[in-house]
């Protein structure tokens, strides 16, 4: 270790405050359009407050802003750590913090100018897709970097999520967003038909794979041992999980298309990949659970392991979930309701947000060397975070499985029992409560960020410096 | 087409047992704990304390 050399924090930090600021901005427009679903005359006849173009700036706000920079600060503090050596190119770390910021934010005011490619997930059109992947490729050579001038051999269990979470996600983005340019704003897709839809589903639902859930499990597998100050339960568990999970993923895409123009042979195995799914995401959840056993203790008392340990439960639901629901005789039923709307809140909220509220409670004030400003907010935002999600989820479960049932029921000669309006009236009762929900699960964020601004109000972060390392240990 | 799924899932189950027995046996205990143990101690904690309150990160 060279002498007075330290981690780069501060750029993790500023990250951090970032997906803060996107968690409320995303959160309130999700709750914004929940509220239209219920009053649908407040766009105003703003094109822009429109239903279809909120949603859009919503989905983008919360994925890419809030978990993606939550992503990016994580991987940059842990990467260091893991590494025993400061960042690489720490100039090109910040301006990948900054871009990414930019990137999203014009994304999102085009969103909201009607600038839209098509795509789910991928709405952005190409002079974003192209900004994006520049970026993403930052993003590598900083974290690569680090891992080739790492000054311990073993590479940690959370780097293998965190790299491939980079390396898939750069290979999804590319090929998913070839497109022919006709005007700045407009572009069509390299691909047609059937063959698009199997190539959005292979990206969309490995973006839920490789960012929403195998990037948080590279957050996992570095911040709940650090927290629970014991290390991962079976450590031999994790790399099996690691690899089982990056071979599975990748093939399960075809399960959102069950009953579409696709060959049947791809729904299939689409359903079976899924299935198969269970075995490592479940395998991650008992060893999370077990690394936390024993540390029960803590719960009492520490509001960011609560969180975490809540992450695991609904990781455990939404990873079981998931596979039943793309078994194509359940499908079916839930295929185009709001069972599938609940089923990836239960994941965005229940173990995505949460994850990462229990790592910024437990990172913040190590960032700035500081105590949390107060308990009791983070307990308050734990409960209220808890009802928000039991509540979205519980109002889209009732919501999407009345709608399967009723649009498959059938009269006497066999003709729909009951027309698609009447269905849609019947929901109000639910959308109204998927409302509540929203704003209880919003006011709990809003709590944390009232609690972490004033944990580091006047504060700068402190510079922490590399163990000495071993002999013989490179 | 049955077959070939079928034939794909055998190689996946294979590649998977295959993938347990040298995850279980092709590092010493030794070697797995030590790997576990990473994320428990990768800050200098004496420097850290001693500055935690007088010197900050400018970078």
């Amino acid at each position: 270790m060279a002498a007075g050399e330290r981690y780069h924090d501060r750029v993790a930090g500023w990250l951090t405050g970032f997906a803060v600021l996107w968690s409320l901005l995303g959160m309130t427009a999700g709750v914004y359009i929940a509220a239209e679903l219920v009053w649908p005359t407040i766009d105003f006849g703003q094109e822009w407050l429109s239903y279809g173009r909120l949603r859009n700036l919503h989905t983008n706000a919360v994925i890419f802003g809030f978990g993606v920079s939550a992503l990016m600060a994580t991987a940059f503090y842990s990467v260091q750590r893991t590494c025993h050596a400061p960042l690489f190119a720490p100039g090109l770390a910040w301006f990948v913090a900054i871009a990414w910021q930019a990137g999203v934010l014009a994304g999102g005011v085009s969103l909201l100018a009607g600038w839209n490619g098509g795509k789910e997930y991928a709405e952005l059109e190409w002079p974003f897709d192209i900004a994006i992947a520049v970026v993403w490729v930052c993003f590598a050579v900083v974290f690569f970097g680090t891992i080739a001038r790492r000054r311990i051999q073993p590479i940690y269990v959370s780097n293998w999520f965190y790299g491939a979470l980079i390396i898939v996600i750069a290979m999804l983005h590319i090929v998913n967003s070839l497109a022919i340019p006709v005007t700045w704003s407009k572009s069509y897709s390299l691909f047609a038909g059937a063959q698009d839809a199997v190539v959005q589903w292979w990206y969309g639902h490995n973006a839920v794979g490789f960012l929403l859930t195998g990037g948080f499990l590279g957050m996992l597998y570095y911040f709940l041992p650090k927290h629970a100050d014991r290390p991962i339960w079976s450590y031999r568990l994790s790399i099996v999980a690691f690899w089982a999970f990056t071979y599975s993923y990748i093939w399960a895409g075809p399960h959102h298309l069950h009953y579409n123009a696709v060959p049947e042979w791809v729904q299939s195995l689409g359903m079976v990949m899924s299935l198969v799914l269970l075995a490592p995401s479940w395998a991650t959840m008992v060893n999370g659970v077990m690394t936390v056993a024993g540390a029960w203790e803590k719960l009492r008392t520490d509001p960011a392991l609560k969180f975490i340990v809540l992450s695991l439960a609904f990781y455990g639901l939404a990873t079981f979930e998931g596979p039943m629901m793309s078994i194509k005789s359940v499908n079916v039923v839930s295929h185009f309701t709001d069972w599938t709307v609940g089923h990836v809140h239960s994941g965005a909220l229940g173990w995505n947000a949460l994850i990462t509220f229990g790592t910024f409670y437990f990172l913040v004030p190590r960032l700035v060397g500081a105590e949390l400003y107060s308990t009791r907010l983070a307990n308050w935002h734990f409960w209220l975070a808890l009802a928000g999600v039991m509540l979205y989820v519980l109002a889209m479960w009732g919501a999407g499985v009345s709608q399967g049932l009723l649009w498959l029921s059938l009269d006497e000669i066999g003709e729909l029992s009951f027309s698609f309006k009447d269905i849609m009236a019947s929901m109000a009762p639910y959308y109204a409560l998927r409302l509540v929900a929203g704003v209880v699960f919003l006011s709990g964020a809003a709590l944390m960020a009232i609690n972490l601004w004033m944990t580091v109000q006047g504060r700068a972060v402190v510079r922490v410096a590399p163990p000495p390392v071993a002999e013989g240990a490179v | 087409m049955t077959w070939f799924l079928f034939a794909g899932d055998m190689l996946v189950m294979a590649f998977m047992a295959g993938l347990a027995v040298w995850a279980l046996w092709g590092s010493s205990d030794e070697a797995v704990e030590k790997t576990a143990g990473i994320p428990l101690d990768d800050e200098g904690h004496d420097e850290r304390h001693d500055e935690r309150h007088d010197e900050r990160d400018d970078g």
